[in-house]
């Protein structure tokens, strides 16, 4: 029985770490109708910055992991003035193609300027534990899913009761009507790459106490959580949340019940025939192009 | 008729000054490298690179090979193993080099090298972990490694075992070629060894090992070995720990024996053994050990030129490059010379261990080189001398 629980808690754990990456993937498509290839590597950043600050400057952890996301909200803020507003078109295929050369570059920048050791810290609480029916988790792991939880009701009273959220997501859906109407399409933009880089930041700044961080992680950190928003369904918030979820919890099972020896296979396997049974995902609004 | 003597002569120049340049290109002796020193082995390849550097500046110092100086060939493999097989055939049909040493710092790569040299017939000393590197040794003549194998590394812990009287084991294993070999291996060796064997694996790129753990807890395993040489280990140390499991005997693989490592698993690492060689605790070593010394005096010179510690990987690329230049040195320019040469080295005493190669044997190292090592107070020390 706490054998259950143990591998139920770590799917949640590692399926929030997911869902939290999502969110960024989300914030980007909403708005601009592309998909971020660099959301691992602003995740990947902010937790190699948050090591830095922490090491570097004495700070606690909790300021060294604001400070980071911030930074890495800047980063965002400069990579798309730098190189997706000079863009002639702002189609989401361009931005899409641009986001896979922002991933490289920060990779490589990240590398060069921080070093290439894996770095971690102690958690927020330190890095204690705490037991659940014979279960344990790290205290960390319960702030992962706290702010998971917090993050994706905030972004979702951002995109649905705010100004600016709403303005964003009629841009993404039709921007010449958008502009008609006085939203600047430039605008948006550069505001959802701030955002989507500022929670990718702040992501990576709190799951680098469980997962370690080294310069090569954001690969496969995006990776994943791609799979997950897309199993959930891109560009719903409450999708990204279940997609990771089930994903997370996917691979503990099978690595817990069934075999270890292939549970990334499984857990795939699982993702292509949901998007061949439901190619919107879980929880996504079927699409509807009028020719 | 005297037409055909100038013709005559002239053929016989140029046959006479196409031999010089042969032999003036003989007289350069060349070592290509490829090491990984971006990508996730990175962290390994730097300090490897380090231990060349070392064993290339200390022979071209003491005359190089036959009084020609070594000529140095390095590629970054990039922890892949089609960037690693461009270098290759690089370093053999544009660099031309005598020998290669190093292959990428990753088993995968070392053996997707091996097809290539051998056809090429040069020789390719690994310093790569995995047995299946140069074996079957029929099949590569021109293969060798300076690294322990994983089947000696099994054979000592067995010995470690008996003390413990430990008869079950879980097998925790990355899914790279490091991991995978050394899963092979074991399943080939168990019934010999008397070992009864859980098998578990996770991806280099996991960030939760707690259902591999929660299964081995469930078992009656008394030992858990764990085989990865990427920061997942830590991972391993903490949830370990978290989980329990320190009521088991729990041992890292010699891939994992990096001082880095230690210090991000920090309070758990005290609670996990690693298998290594001697290198890493040459001060706990009994005088008596003929390693003791020379381990000593690399540690000093790498010291006093990096201005840090030197680890494991730093002795073994030190020991092939050494190994290779006995051999270049004896082989006089020749390929199967060369490779004969290095089949005949015996009793050799490098930093990581006493070198015995063979016709049938083509890595140096054997169990009696491998021992148990602890963390303790930020340095490695001897846990288990044989």
């Amino acid at each position: 029985m706490s054998s259950t629980i143990q591998i139920i808690i770590s799917g949640l754990g590692t399926g929030s770490i997911y869902a939290l990456i999502a969110v960024g993937f989300n914030i980007i498509f909403k708005s601009t109708g592309a998909l971020n290839f660099a959301q691992g590597e602003w995740v990947m950043m902010g937790g190699i910055l948050a090591a830095f600050c922490f090491g570097n400057f004495d700070l606690p952890v909790w300021q060294a992991c604001i400070l980071a996301g911030l930074a890495v909200a800047l980063v965002g803020a400069i990579t798309e003035r730098v190189l997706i507003h000079p863009l002639l078109n702002h189609t989401p295929f361009a931005i899409t193609l641009v986001t896979v050369g922002i991933s490289l570059l920060t990779k490589s920048l990240v590398m060069l300027g921080l070093g290439k050791n894996p770095v971690g810290y102690p958690g927020i609480s330190g890095q204690g534990f705490t037991s659940f029916w014979g279960a344990s988790i790290t205290l960390q792991t319960l702030w992962i899913l706290g702010i998971t939880f917090i993050l994706m009701i905030l972004t979702h009273l951002f995109f649905n009761h705010t100004r600016w959220g709403c303005a964003m997501r009629a841009a993404a859906a039709n921007p010449g009507a958008a502009a008609l109407v006085g939203i600047r399409h430039s605008r948006v933009v550069l505001g959802s790459f701030i955002i989507a880089a500022g929670v990718g930041g702040l992501a990576g700044t709190i799951i680098t106490p469980v997962t370690l961080m080294s310069y090569d992680s954001g690969a496969m950190l995006g990776f994943k959580s791609f799979s997950a928003a897309m199993l959930g369904g891109l560009g719903s918030l409450v999708g990204a949340m279940a997609g990771g979820i089930t994903l997370g919890l996917l691979e503990s099972l099978v690595s817990g019940y069934v075999t270890s020896q292939f549970k990334d296979a499984v857990a795939f396997f699982v993702l292509l025939l949901v998007l061949v049974l439901r190619p919107q995902g879980l929880l996504g609004k079927a699409e509807v192009n009028k020719v | 008729m005297k037409k055909n003597h100038y013709l005559i002569n002239g053929l016989l120049a140029l046959t006479m000054s196409l031999s010089i340049t042969q032999s003036y290109a003989k007289n350069n002796v060349s070592i290509g490298t490829i090491l990984s020193t971006t990508g996730p082995a990175a962290f390994l390849g730097e300090d490897m690179k380090a231990g060349m550097e070392i064993a290339i500046e200390e022979i071209n110092a003491a005359g190089g090979v036959n009084g020609a100086p070594v000529e140095w060939v390095f590629y970054d493999a990039e922890s892949q193993t089609n960037k690693a097989v461009a270098s290759t055939r690089r370093l053999l049909s544009q660099d031309k080099v005598d020998m290669i040493v190093g292959g990428g710092n990753m088993s995968g790569i070392a053996m997707a090298m091996v097809p290539l040299t051998t056809q090429a017939k040069v020789p390719f000393i690994s310093t790569e972990g995995s047995l299946a590197i140069v074996s079957p040794v029929e099949e590569r003549p021109w293969t060798f490694k300076s690294t322990v194998d994983d089947k000696q590394v099994f054979l000592r812990l067995k010995d470690y075992f008996d003390k413990k009287n430990i008869k079950k084991i879980a097998l925790l294993h990355d899914t790279s070629g490091f991991g995978q070999a050394a899963a092979e291996e074991l399943k080939a060796l168990s019934d010999e060894l008397g070992l009864e064997v859980i098998y578990e694996a996770f991806a280099p790129t996991d960030t939760d090992l707690t259902p591999q753990l929660t299964r081995i807890k469930n078992s009656d395993a008394q030992a858990v070995l764990c085989w990865t040489v990427t920061p997942a280990g830590v991972i391993f140390n903490k949830q370990a720990t978290q989980l329990g499991l320190t009521d088991r005997t729990l041992i890292h693989s010699y891939g994992f024996v990096s001082q880095k490592y230690m210090e991000l698993a920090s309070d758990t690492a005290q609670n996990v053994l690693l298998v290594s060689v001697k290198f890493p605790v040459g001060n706990d070593l009994p005088d008596s050990d003929p390693q003791k010394a020379i381990i000593q005096s690399l540690t000093k010179k790498f010291e006093e030129k990096y201005h840090r510690k030197p680890n494991q990987y730093v002795a073994q690329t030190y020991d092939a490059i050494m190994l290779a230049h006995k051999a270049l040195t004896n082989g006089q320019g020749e390929r199967e010379k060369t490779r004969q040469a290095l089949e005949n080295i015996q009793n050799y005493h490098g930093v990581g261990g006493t070198f015995n190669f063979s016709k049938e044997h083509h890595s140096g190292l054997s169990k009696g080189d491998i021992v148990l090592i602890k963390w303790e107070d930020g340095q490695f020390r001897l846990a288990d001398y044989q």
